[in-house]
């Protein structure tokens, strides 16, 4: 019987801690500001260095940061309750690679100047071909070994065809911008990425959340949440949508970063009795402040930013992976 | 008897002069020298210019190549053209560089002036490559004539900061001619000022709290789809400097150090 009142509890601070990160990462950056001054000249329209360099620069990179981490979080909470395997998440199955892939299509060819919604739209339909492809691999046999083996798959062909697309772009910076689709950063960021985005991760956040109980009585067994009254393949379709959705979008402004939703389910699992519904608001908030702390880093660790955010999610997630992995040989695989 | 010794002398020099060596067919395999080439030397003279000096954007010279041939800097379409001097930059085309003085041509490659006076002693350089030590001699005093106007035409107007903003972020400080371009025409490279050494990036938060007045952006891109452009393109720059502020310097005189180096100072200056 699921304690509801101690996972209300978990949100609750999990959701407090995500504020505590939030405000922290306004504070800390390049430049010394003060805070106050920032946030009251902003109030008063004074357009004074504090102001500019809180709303215009650092307000963008820490909600990105929230809003990205949780939506992988989320999704990676999402993507274990479907394919049944505490190893999925967007990055290891390759969603994140062909979100990414999407969006260098639309973005290096032009199709997002076109419309506000281009870029993640790309994003979207990258990620919705590789959840189908990842679902169509692991559903007949799912064991472990099959769905990393269709992980390491999809990932490779979407850095193939990356690589391939920047190779044909038509701007000179193309090829060397490859580091950031594939390892992620939310610095230099401006709130008109925050605002396009913003639309397709509320709606797959909210369609992923919908969800929870199918993905509860998934954990079952597919016929028994037949049996349980849910429509199976509805669900499955909804659930893919929305992962699509959220993770899209949330790739094609600021890259792959990976891992995010691999280390946030996993440990927050045990302190919701391993109920997959009641994994999906926590996970958000975890991985929301992951990543926030990951950026908090990456600002200390190079002036500015410059340094990739994926990179310190691969050093935290490599050897947690690695770990997860040793873990399970003897029972899953 | 001092008539003949001078026609005599005058003869001896005739021949020695008949016997310098200075090279027919010159190939360029860059953009610098491409320019060196089409500013001091007769177009009999040039075998060959590298395909970038008919770029408008890039080339200052591009309306003087006419019908003189392009080459894409490779070994294959060098060889044919049997040049006595091959002159290249000295980051550009080093495979070719390398493998054409191993088949034993004469091949010269110019370094980066990074100072006016090192554009000085490059036009110097080339002027003895290409036996014009003459021609190279009056650009320098042009240069030399057209940076003192300027100064004088700028004398006791106030003076301005700016910082110069490029894709990816960088920006450019000391020991750089871009700086040396900058203090010339009357601003106060604020990157420079900061202790910036040569190219560097520059996070945005540093460029917002250092508030220069004037932002120098490079804008001849035809196509701005990349994420070094974007950088150029984040609401906080036009918030910070005003549209009329952001001066977008022709690429086709910051390309190359030379004589179009003073048209650049020239162009900056006229916005004091």
């Amino acid at each position: 019987m699921v304690n509801l009142s101690l996972s209300r509890r978990l949100n609750l601070l999990l959701a407090i801690i995500t504020l505590l990160c939030f405000l922290l990462a306004l504070y800390i950056g390049p430049v010394k500001i003060s805070l106050v001054k920032a946030i009251s000249d902003k109030l008063a329209n004074i357009s004074s260095v504090e102001s500019l360099i809180f709303y215009d620069v650092r307000l963008p990179r820490a909600l990105l940061a929230l809003l990205i981490g949780g939506t992988l979080g989320l999704a990676g909470a999402a993507l274990q309750g479907l394919l049944r395997n505490p190893l999925a998440e967007p990055g290891i199955v390759g969603v994140s690679n062909f979100a990414a892939l999407g969006a260098v299509i639309a973005f290096y060819f032009g199709f997002a100047g076109l419309a506000w919604y281009a870029l993640p739209l790309g994003g979207l339909l990258g990620a919705m071909l590789a959840v189908l492809l990842i679902f169509l691999l692991v559903n007949k046999q799912n064991n472990t070994i099959t769905l990393i083996l269709a992980g390491i798959a999809i990932n490779a062909i979407g850095s193939a065809l990356i690589a391939l697309a920047l190779n044909f772009a038509p701007n000179p910076y193309a090829m060397q911008e490859i580091v950031f689709w594939l390892m992620g950063a939310v610095s230099n960021r401006s709130l008109n990425d925050v605002y396009i985005a913003l639309p397709f991760i509320v709606a797959g956040s909210l369609i992923i959340l919908s969800c929870g109980r199918f993905l509860s009585a998934l954990s079952l067994g597919e016929e028994t949440a037949q049996t349980l009254g849910f429509n199976v393949v509805k669900m499955r379709w909804l659930l893919i949508a929305g992962v699509a959705a959220a993770v899209g979008a949330a790739v094609s402004v600021s890259g792959n970063i990976g891992f995010v939703g691999l280390v946030v389910p996993h440990l927050l699992r045990p302190l919701v009795g391993y109920q997959p519904k009641q994994l999906l608001v926590p996970s958000f908030f975890g991985g929301a402040v992951l990543l926030l702390v990951a950026d908090m880093a990456v600002q200390l660790l190079s002036d500015g930013g410059e340094m990739k955010l994926g990179v310190i999610t691969a050093l935290v997630g490599g050897p947690f992976f690695l770990l997860l992995i040793l873990k399970m040989r003897n029972t899953w695989l | 008897m001092k008539a003949l010794a001078v026609l005599a002398g005058l003869f001896m020099t005739v021949l020695a002069c008949a016997d310098v060596e200075y090279p027919k067919r010159i190939v360029s395999l860059g953009l610098c020298t491409d320019q060196l080439l089409l500013q001091m030397v007769g177009r009999e003279r040039i075998a060959s210019l590298s395909y970038k000096a008919i770029d408008a954007n890039m080339s200052y010279m591009a309306d003087w190549v006419g019908d003189i041939p392009l080459n894409r800097a490779s070994v294959e379409e060098i060889i044919p053209y049997q040049p006595d001097l091959v002159v290249s930059s000295a980051f550009g085309a080093r495979d070719t560089v390398r493998l054409l003085k191993q088949l034993g041509f004469s091949v010269k490659t110019i370094p980066l002036p990074q100072s006016i006076d090192e554009i000085y002693e490059l036009l110097r350089l080339a002027g003895q490559w290409f036996g014009t030590p003459a021609k190279a001699k009056q650009m320098i005093d042009e240069m030399q004539r057209a940076i003192v106007e300027i100064q004088k035409r700028n004398a006791g107007k106030p003076e301005k900061t700016a910082v110069v903003y490029s894709p990816n972020g960088y920006t450019i400080g000391l020991d750089t001619l871009e700086n040396d371009v900058m203090r010339l025409a009357g601003f106060r490279n604020l990157s420079a000022e900061m202790g910036i050494q040569r190219f560097q990036k520059i996070s945005l938060e540093r460029l917002v709290a250092a508030s220069p007045d004037t932002l120098l952006i490079d804008n001849h891109v035809y196509n701005r789809d990349s994420l070094a452009h974007e950088y150029l393109d984040h609401p906080v720059l036009q918030k910070m400097v005003p549209k009329q502020q952001q001066l977008f310097i022709p690429s086709r005189l910051r390309a190359c150090g030379g004589t179009m180096t003073v048209d650049a100072i020239n162009y900056l200056a006229g916005y004091r």
